[in-house]
């Protein structure tokens, strides 16, 4: 037994305290290739006067930002970004709680209900577009139709050629498109609440009204995170369907930030200032998503 | 201010985020580009926007220059999206350092900016090469021509007029076209009469009911003014386009545009006076293979005519389309033999090009007999620069709002007209 030596486990380092880069080392090269150097390169071409085609450009500084107030078009896209956010959150996520509660109770074909209410998120976005379009068209679409035959000429509208309805009516589909994804979080959160919770609260005289606010919206506060967080990020970044709907138009009454990103940079060959509207979009969102990943980082710890 | 090259940065920069081995595949000015040919390769890519009804017999001709030459070309095609999305696409792939060797574009405007940013090749060598000053028409070159340097060839040249069906046309009473804008506007008034549409135009994208308004504006200023104010040498602030606007209105106003006309897509209503949902549209030659044939309607149901301007020379809108070389491709000779062969009035009648801009090439009247008689009637007419090729987009775009507001009562013709006289003047000043 004689020269050997007890190692204690604990004390053995393969690769020393570099080993958690070691396996680090992949993802972080993925990120930095694909997320952070094109990010820096965003950010100094927003700085330049590059028309996204040619082999030169100039450094303006920060031209292209100080711009960005004077074009009529930034200011109806941020209100057409903000009416959108809040319309494209707020009605989803009530919509899609309430079919969740519904659908948790006893209902018949509750599986093809889900299926149904679930359906249109899975489609492709242009046939959805392609859909809604139809839907629209002032002479020969379903919803003008409708509205006539019961009577109501009046409200038949051109739904995307007129710029009071345009942004709404592009809105509906979104709604549509969209209501599905939170029921389904719902739907598993309610279903995770324990049954005693309702039970004692019916002993102790609870009304339902009361036993929604006071059991099922606490505990639901998990999904209301994931569901607020991820919509906010949805409702940010649009820009397929108003693309594919209305491509901003009429005139520009429906550009949002993101369509009035590509346009500047794909269409005008002004990459320098679209890429500076693609900057301030990304700063509002970070800020904007900085108190859910301080709430999340708290509700972990 | 300082110049700086875009290979130049992204070199600096890769090679210092991720070393000397990714700088040397991203920097440098030697490379040919991902998808440009290299030199001495028998493989050529040609990128184009033709849809499903023609794409099959470009193949046929490309197979067929193959085959004599040797060669490996690849087609690819973004059909249906018009001027909207496809240079986008051009400029994403040439940007990605993957462009192909040849690729087809439209004139004036649209085709420019690849020019000016030198990605097409100067094709002055092989125009005196293959002859084409001589073979091509001049008109046709002139579209293709930058800055004095001919960085396209082109191979169609369209004009723009009235496509009509005849059964409607017939219903409202009406025998033959109008010869007067007068008779026109009689003509939309015998059509809505009878509940019938007369033109069917779509104000998605806005260069569609674009068309429109061009023609509204040759017919109250006429050629010589209607150019001055295309260049931005005229004000747009004076009654002439005060009128034209004015007569914009009208038409919609007196519902002979479809209702909601703004909101359309070219695409759904364009072809509806094949479907009989209107009586006519402003369209170019290609609709009888797109429209007329696709829906399996025999062409003697439809006829065309030149919008009646009521002014000499009498002219239309038009265009031309043709194809430039990536200035990057190696096997720019290759290429150029390539565009040679197509361009010959063989394959041209082959591939039932509508309005060929080779000599020799004129539509077959039995394959596209509408086209045939477009080309003969007017083809020889002079024509004036469709308007979202006399202007950059940008400043299309901000045309098309105008016209957008216009039609919905938030701007009346004056104001309209000085609107417009501030967008090209701040364009002609830049």
């Amino acid at each position: 037994m004689a020269g050997t030596v007890a190692v204690k486990p604990s004390t053995v380092k393969r690769g020393g305290r570099w080993s958690p880069w070691l396996f680090a080392i992949p993802a972080l090269a993925v990120y930095v290739a694909f997320l952070v150097y094109p990010a820096l390169s965003s950010l100094w071409f927003s700085l330049t006067n590059w028309d996204g085609l040619s082999a030169t450009y100039k450094f303006v500084g920060l031209d292209n930002y100080f711009k960005l107030p004077h074009d009529p078009v930034v200011v109806s896209a941020v209100q057409n970004n903000l009416i959108w956010t809040v319309v494209t959150i707020a009605v989803p996520t009530v919509i899609g709680l309430l079919l969740a509660i519904a659908l948790n109770g006893k209902v018949h074909g509750k599986p093809i209900l889900r299926l149904i209410f679930y359906t249109p998120a899975v489609l492709p976005l242009v046939s959805i577009a392609s859909i809604w379009g139809w839907l629209y068209n002032p002479q020969y679409g379903a919803i003008n139709s409708f509205l006539r035959m019961i009577g109501l000429d009046g409200l038949a509208q051109a739904w995307l050629g007129q710029d009071s309805t345009a942004l709404w009516a592009v809105m509906v589909p979104a709604i549509w498109l969209r209501t599905g994804f939170p029921m389904l979080l719902y739907l598993a959160a309610l279903q995770g609440i324990p049954n005693e919770l309702y039970e004692a609260a019916t002993v102790d005289g609870a009304t339902k009204w009361q036993q929604f606010w006071h059991v099922t919206m606490p505990s639901l506060r998990p999904a209301h995170y994931i569901v607020l967080a991820l919509s906010l990020i949805d409702s940010f970044k649009v820009f397929d369907m108003i693309y594919a709907m209305t491509y901003g138009g009429p005139g520009t009454s429906t550009q949002v930030m993101g369509t009035w990103m590509y346009f500047n940079v794909f269409q005008y060959y002004q990459a320098g200032y679209g890429t500076a509207i693609a900057v301030v979009i990304t700063l509002v969102a970070v800020a904007v998503g900085i108190p859910y990943v301080r709430s999340q980082t708290r509700e972990a710890s | 201010m300082s110049n700086f090259t875009r290979r130049g940065f992204l070199g600096l920069t890769s090679a210092a985020a991720l070393g000397a081995g990714l700088s040397a595949c991203t920097g440098g000015g030697a490379s040919t580009g991902g998808g440009a040919t290299q030199s001495g390769s028998n493989e050529l890519r040609l990128f184009t926007y033709e849809g499903d009804e023609t794409i099959g017999l470009l193949k046929a001709q490309i197979k067929k220059f193959d085959e004599q030459n040797g060669t490996t070309t690849t087609v690819d095609s973004l059909p249906g999206s018009g001027a909207a999305v496809y240079p986008d696409k051009l400029r994403t792939e040439l940007l990605g350092g993957k462009g192909p060797d040849i690729w087809r574009i439209w004139g004036g405007q649209i085709g420019a900016p690849f020019a000016k940013a030198k990605q097409a090749l100067d094709l002055s060598p092989y125009y005196s090469k293959y002859g084409w000053d001589s073979k091509i028409s001049t008109t046709a070159i002139g579209g293709m021509t930058f800055d004095g340097v001919k960085t396209g060839v082109p191979f169609v040249s369209l004009g723009i007029g009235a496509w009509y069906n005849k059964s409607l046309f017939a219903k409202a009473g009406v025998s033959g076209p109008p010869k007067t804008y007068a008779e026109l506007e009689a003509l939309n008034d015998k059509l809505v009469a009878v509940g019938v549409t007369p033109c069917g135009l779509g104000g998605k994208y806005g260069w569609d009911i674009m068309r429109l308004f061009e023609y509204l504006l040759e017919h109250t200023a006429g050629p010589d003014l209607h150019d001055k104010l295309l260049t931005g040498a005229e004000s747009w602030d004076r009654p002439e386009v005060v009128e034209a606007f004015t007569l914009f209105k009208k038409w919609q106003d007196k519902k002979w545009l479809p209702q909601g006309a703004l909101g359309l897509d070219p695409a759904d209503i364009e072809p509806g006076y094949v479907q009989g949902k209107t009586a006519y549209t402003i369209t170019g030659p290609w609709t009888e293979a797109a429209a007329i044939l696709t829906a399996k309607k025999s062409p003697a149901g439809f006829g065309n005519f030149e919008l009646p301007t009521d002014k000499t020379p009498a002219r239309h809108s038009g265009f031309v389309e043709g194809y430039m070389i990536n200035a990057k491709t190696g096997n720019a000779d290759k290429a150029a033999a390539l565009l040679d062969f197509i361009l010959q009035p063989a394959a041209q009648k082959a591939m039932q090009i509508s309005a060929s801009t080779v000599k020799g090439a004129e539509p077959d009247p039995k394959a596209l007999p509408l086209s045939a008689e477009w080309s003969t009637k007017y083809g020889g007419n002079p024509f004036y620069t469709i308007q979202d090729q006399a202007f950059p987009k940008k400043q299309a775009d901000q045309y098309f709002s105008v016209q957008s507001d216009l039609l919905q009562g938030s701007v009346q013709p004056d104001a309209a007209a000085k609107k417009m006289q501030e967008i090209v003047s701040a364009w002609a000043k830049s």
